[in-house]
C-alpha cells in the first residue's frame, strides 16, 4: 500500500469514528431509521392484503379452469418509496450535518491547521473525509435497504426477486452519491465560513431550495395539479386530448421542467423511483431500457457529484496552515 | 423592565440585519405564492380555451369553467407549504438568535437589576413583535396578489379569514421561535442548539405525520392532508394522536379559513387551535424555567 493510501485510509477510519461519536449526528440517524421503518411496516401491511386479494383471485381462476391468468401488477419494491424519500429529506440533513462537523470539529479541536501542517495534501484530506463520511452513509443506506427488503418479505409476504435486487442494489448506490454530495455541500460551506454555525446555516439554506422548494415548484407549476382531481379530467379530456393541448404550452412546460431539472434531489428521486417500480410507467423495464431512460438523471448526478468533489478539495486547500518553523 | 428587554432586543435584530433577512425571505416566499397563484390562473384559463376548441373541433360539449371551480383564497394555499416549511425554520433562526449571542454577556445583563423571567419574557415578546411585523408585510403581499390575480379587491370577509389564517401563522411559527430558545438553553454549544432546533423541525414536519397519519414526506409537501384510513390496526393505534400533530392541525385549520378544502365549524377550528396554543404555553413556561437555571458564567462555544 503506498504512503498516501494508507494516509487516506487513516483520515477515513479517522471520520467514521467521530461520525459514530457525535451524539446529535446519532440522534438525527435515529429519527431517520425510525420512520423509515415506520413507513415501510405501513405500505407492507397494506401490501398483505393485496397479495393475499391476488392470491384468492389466481386460485379461483386455476379452479374454474380459466387458460389466462392475469399477472399481478403488484410492484414490492415501491413499497420503499417512504425510506427513499426519507434519505432524500432527512438523509441530506444527516450528510450536511456530517459535512459541518467534519470541519467545525476540527477547527474548535485547533485540529485542522495542524492536520494541514503535515505532509498530507488537501486531496488526500478531501478523499479520506469523503470516504469516512460515505463508509458511514453505506452503513446507514444498507441497513435502512435490508430493514425494508426484510419487512416487505415477512410483512407484505413477497420476498423480492434477483433482478429486483440488483435494480435496488442500483437505488441504493445512488442514495449514498446522493448523501455523499450533501456532505460536500455542508463541508464546503462550513470550510469557507469563518463562523462554523453561519456555514452551517448556508448549507440548510441550500438543502431548503434544493430538496424542497425547487421540487415543490414544478408539481406545482405542472397544469394537471391546477384543479385536486387533475385538471384534464375536470376538462373531460383523454390522454391525447391532453398531449393535443400540452403542445400549445411548450414554452410552460419546458420552464417549468427547467425548474425540477436544476434540483438534485429530483434527479435522485427519479432515478431511484424508476429503479424500485414506483413509477408505473417504467414497471416491466429491462435494467438497459431503464438505464437508458434515466441515462439524464445518471448524467447530472455525476455531474453534480464530481463538482462538489473538487468543490471539497478546493475548499480544503484554502485552509490555512501552521508555518514550519525551523530551529 | 420586561419592555426594556423587548425593545433591546428587536433593536438588535434590526442591527444584525436579521430583521431585514426574515423580512425579505418572508416577503419573497409570499411574492411567490403569488406568482404561483397567477401562473394557476393563466394555465387553467388557457388549458380551458384551448380545451373548448378542441372539444368542439370533435363535436362535443364545452365543460364548465375550471377556474369557477377554484375558491377566491386558492391563490393562498402555497402559503399553508411554505409556512411550515420555510416559515418554520425562519422561526428557529430567530429564536436561536434571540438567546444565543446573550451566552457570552449574560453576566453582564444580570448585573443589571432584572429578574431572569423578565428577561426571558422580554425576550420572548421581542420576538413576537418582530413575526407580528414580518407577517403583517406579508398579508399586504398577499392581499396586492390577491387583488391582481382575482382583478378585483378582496372582499370584507375575504379580508377577513385572511387575517385569521396570518393569525393563525403566527401562533405556529411562535412555538418554533420558544422551540429554537430552549435549545440555546438546554445546549452549550451554539451549532448543537442549531441542530437540535432542526432536529425538533424534522420530527414535527415529517416524523410525527408519517406515525399517525401514514403521510410520506411529498405528502407532507401537499397543502391538502389526506391522512391513511383508519382500516390498519396500526393507524387505529397512532390515529389517537393525530390531534396532537401541530402541523397537521394546522394545515387543516388553515384550509378551513381559507376555504380552500371545504368548511368546518369555528368550534372544531378552536379545537385544532388548542394544541398550538397549549405548546406554545408549555414551550414559554419551560423557559421561563430553563433560564432561571442557566448558568451564563462560562459563555458559549461558537463551534
Amino acid at each position: 500500500m503506498s504512503e498516501s493510501t494508507a494516509r487516506v485510509k487513516a483520515l477515513a477510519a479517522h471520520e467514521y469514528r467521530a461520525a459514530v461519536r457525535s451524539k446529535i449526528l446519532l440522534v438525527l440517524l435515529g429519527i431517520l431509521v425510525t420512520i423509515t421503518v415506520v413507513s415501510v411496516y405501513v405500505a407492507a401491511v397494506d401490501h398483505r392484503s393485496k397479495v393475499a386479494d391476488y392470491a384468492a383471485y389466481r386460485a379461483a381462476a386455476q379452479a374454474s379452469g380459466l387458460a389466462r391468468i392475469a399477472p399481478s401488477t403488484l410492484a414490492p419494491l415501491s413499497l420503499l418509496r417512504g425510506a427513499l424519500e426519507y434519505l432524500e429529506i432527512i438523509g441530506a440533513v444527516v450528510a450536511i450535518t456530517l459535512g459541518y462537523l467534519t470541519v467545525s470539529r476540527e477547527r474548535a479541536n485547533r485540529t485542522l491547521t495542524l492536520i494541514r501542517s503535515r505532509p498530507v495534501t488537501a486531496g488526500e484530506l478531501a478523499s479520506g473525509s469523503l470516504l469516512g463520511a460515505v463508509g458511514l452513509f453505506t452503513t446507514l443506506v444498507a441497513a435502512t435497504t435490508i430493514v425494508g427488503v426484510v419487512c416487505v418479505g415477512l410483512i407484505g409476504n413477497d420476498w423480492i426477486n434477483a433482478a429486483q435486487g440488483f435494480k435496488l442494489l442500483l437505488a441504493a448506490i445512488a442514495a449514498i452519491i446522493y448523501l455523499g454530495a450533501f456532505y460536500c455541500v455542508g463541508a464546503i460551506a462550513t470550510a469557507n465560513t469563518r463562523v462554523a454555525a453561519n456555514g452551517l446555516m448556508i448549507a440548510l439554506g441550500i438543502w431548503l431550495l434544493v430538496v424542497l422548494i425547487l421540487p415543490q415548484l414544478g408539481d406545482t407549476l405542472d397544469a394537471d395539479n391546477q384543479i385536486p382531481g387533475g385538471l384534464f379530467k375536470a376538462l373531460t379530456l383523454d390522454r391525447a386530448g391532453e398531449t393535443e393541448i400540452l403542445k400549445h404550452f411548450s414554452t410552460y412546460e419546458t420552464t417549468r421542467i427547467s425548474i425540477e431539472e436544476a434540483s438534485f434531489a429530483k434527479h435522485y428521486e427519479r432515478f431511484a423511483f424508476a429503479m424500485t417500480e414506483v413509477q408505473d410507467k417504467y414497471r416491466g423495464f429491462s435494467l438497459g431500457r431503464l438505464l437508458g431512460a434515466k441515462r439524464n438523471d445518471i448524467g447530472w448526478m455525476i455531474f453534480y457529484s464530481f463538482a462538489l468533489v473538487f468543490g471539497l478539495r478546493w475548499s480544503f486547500r484554502r485552509q490555512p496552515t501552521i508555518p514550519q518553523e525551523t530551529t | 423592565m420586561t419592555a426594556t428587554i423587548a425593545r433591546q432586543q428587536i433593536v438588535s435584530l434590526l442591527r444584525q440585519r436579521t430583521f431585514v433577512v426574515l423580512l425579505a425571505t418572508l416577503i419573497v416566499m409570499t411574492a411567490l405564492a403569488g406568482v404561483l397563484g397567477w401562473s394557476s390562473h393563466h394555465t387553467i384559463v388557457g388549458v380551458y380555451d384551448e380545451a373548448v376548441k378542441l372539444l368542439a373541433s370533435r363535436g362535443d360539449p364545452a365543460p364548465p369553467n375550471p377556474f369557477l371551480l377554484k375558491p377566491t383564497l386558492a391563490l393562498l394555499s402555497n402559503m399553508v407549504v411554505y409556512i411550515p416549511f420555510i416559515g418554520a425554520l425562519l422561526a428557529l433562526v430567530l429564536g436561536h438568535l434571540s438567546l444565543v449571542d446573550d451566552e457570552t454577556v449574560g453576566r453582564l445583563i444580570f448585573s443589571r437589576r432584572i429578574s431572569r423571567t423578565e428577561y426571558m419574557i422580554g425576550k420572548i415578546v421581542g420576538a413576537a413583535i418582530v413575526l407580528v411585523a414580518i407577517l403583517l408585510a406579508s398579508l399586504a403581499v398577499s392581499t396586492i396578489s390577491l387583488a391582481i390575480v382575482n382583478r378585483t379587491m378582496p372582499t370584507g370577509a375575504d379580508l377577513g379569514r385572511l387575517a385569521a389564517f396570518y393569525a393563525l401563522s403566527w401562533l405556529y411559527l411562535m412555538v418554533f421561535v420558544l422551540i429554537g430558545m430552549v435549545t440555546v438553553l438546554v445546549t452549550r454549544r451554539r451549532s448543537l442548539a442549531l441542530l437540535s432546533a432542526m432536529g425538533a423541525w424534522l420530527v414535527i414536519t415529517f416524523a410525527f405525520p408519517q406515525i399517525t397519519s401514514g403521510l410520506r414526506p411529498t405528502q407532507s409537501l401537499n397543502p391538502i392532508v389526506d391522512p391513511a384510513s383508519t382500516s390498519q390496526a396500526f393507524f387505529r393505534f397512532t390515529a389517537k394522536a393525530r390531534p396532537y400533530s401541530i402541523v397537521e392541525q394546522y394545515k387543516a385549520a388553515s384550509a378551513s379559513i381559507l376555504r380552500t378544502a371545504g368548511t368546518e365549524s369555528t368550534t372544531s377550528i378552536l379545537r385544532q387551535v388548542a394544541p398550538l396554543l397549549g405548546l406554545s404555553i408549555v414551550l414559554a413556561v419551560v423557559g421561563i424555567g430553563l433560564v432561571d437555571r442557566h448558568d451564563y458564567s462560562s459563555g458559549s462555544n461558537d463551534e
